[in-house]
């Protein structure tokens, strides 16, 4: 499926706009993108059986790659994608609990990111190199947003030529 | 074959079946009980933001949007120095913030914002102080972004006719 480029007209910003890579089912509700920091991969959330799942695509050719291990975890939500596309964190079911989630995809292993008791998920969004993840969270109705450090965890997954910084913190 | 040969791989097949079947619990409640690391330094810096939602992390760039009910902006922080950078010109009286994205070096924000009676989106340049709109084309409203690391490429949710697809737009 090649991508065609489509220009819209000349307006003062000179945007491009691309399709997106069509999902497996044609015409179909498609939700919470989210691009590779290479912009090479698209994660979408589409319904398969009634259920919300996530679909991973090469945006270029609209290829789908395999998720095996997230195939008995849905409803997904909130998908956040490294900088190749390497590590996929997002939101699965598990029994009544959403419960977030790293799928590395170079090794198979799929990673619970546990946190504190009392808190859900809501959204997450993962540095593109996978040293830090922000997860937004209801923590007694209120909803706010706080970093975890993944480097211990972690390979970092990094931009060509780019230098190797640590994960933590460092505050004056 | 002798029958207890037979046995020997009857059981086989038993282990390689239970394996497979249980193989994504083993692989999700592998690590139970690791809890995720918090940034606490970071964190306090938050949550002195106030209700805070929608984080998008990119480097040392964290945007989310936060403040207390009925006033939250976007707010753009600098991870490195655990500071807020000024966002001249983006936050507005009169719009609401829903969800924003940033690139790797800071200087590009989208935003997807309340005002008046629409929901428009909305590129911000951080150095030169300017905020565009960007058009969606067919019309749309407009929810959920996720922009490449270069900042060059835009995922953007959009709900036409009651369903919601994926636009891919190229930024100048």
């Amino acid at each position: 499926m090649a991508l065609v480029l489509l220009l819209v007209g000349c307006g003062p910003l000179g945007l491009r706009r691309q399709p997106a890579p069509p999902g497996a089912l044609g015409a179909e509700n498609r939700e919470q993108p989210a691009l590779s920091g290479d912009g090479r991969l698209l994660a979408s959330l589409v319904e398969r059986g009634g259920r919300s799942t996530v679909l991973l695509q090469d945006r270029r050719s609209g290829q789908v790659l395999p998720l095996p291990h997230l195939r008995d975890h849905q409803p997904h939500s909130a998908p956040s994608l490294s900088w190749t596309g390497r590590y996929l964190a997002l939101l699965i079911q598990q029994g009544p609990h959403r419960q977030a989630v790293l799928q590395d995809r170079a090794s198979g292993r799929l990673l619970p990111l546990m946190l504190p008791a009392g808190r859900e998920p809501q959204r997450l969004s993962l540095a593109a190199d996978g040293r830090r993840i922000a997860i937004e969270l209801l923590d007694d109705g209120q909803r706010r947003v706080e970093l975890f450090d993944l480097s211990g965890l972690l390979e970092p997954d990094l931009a060509p030529g780019l230098r190797q910084s640590g994960g933590g913190e460092v505050l004056p | 074959m002798s029958i207890a040969r037979g046995m020997v791989l009857q059981r086989r097949r038993g282990a390689a079946l239970l394996l497979a079947v249980l193989s994504p619990t083993l692989l999700l409640t592998g690590c139970l009980g690791d809890q995720l690391r918090p940034l606490p330094g970071l964190n306090q810096r938050l949550s002195q933001l106030g209700n805070g939602h929608d984080p998008a992390l990119s480097g040392r760039w964290l945007a989310l949007i936060a403040g207390q009910q009925g006033r939250q902006q976007v707010q753009l922080i600098d991870l490195e120095r655990g500071l807020p950078v000024p966002l001249i010109g983006l936050n507005r009286p009169d719009s609401q913030p829903l969800s924003v994205a940033v690139d790797l070096s800071g200087e590009r924000l989208v935003v997807v914002r309340q005002r008046e009676d629409r929901t428009e989106l909305v590129l911000h340049r951080r150095t030169l102080m300017a905020t565009e709109r960007l058009p969606i084309e067919p019309a749309g409203v407009p929810r959920q972004i996720s922009l490449s690391a270069d900042g060059r490429l835009l995922a953007v949710e959009v709900s036409r006719g009651g369903i919601w697809q994926v636009d891919l737009l190229e930024l100048p």
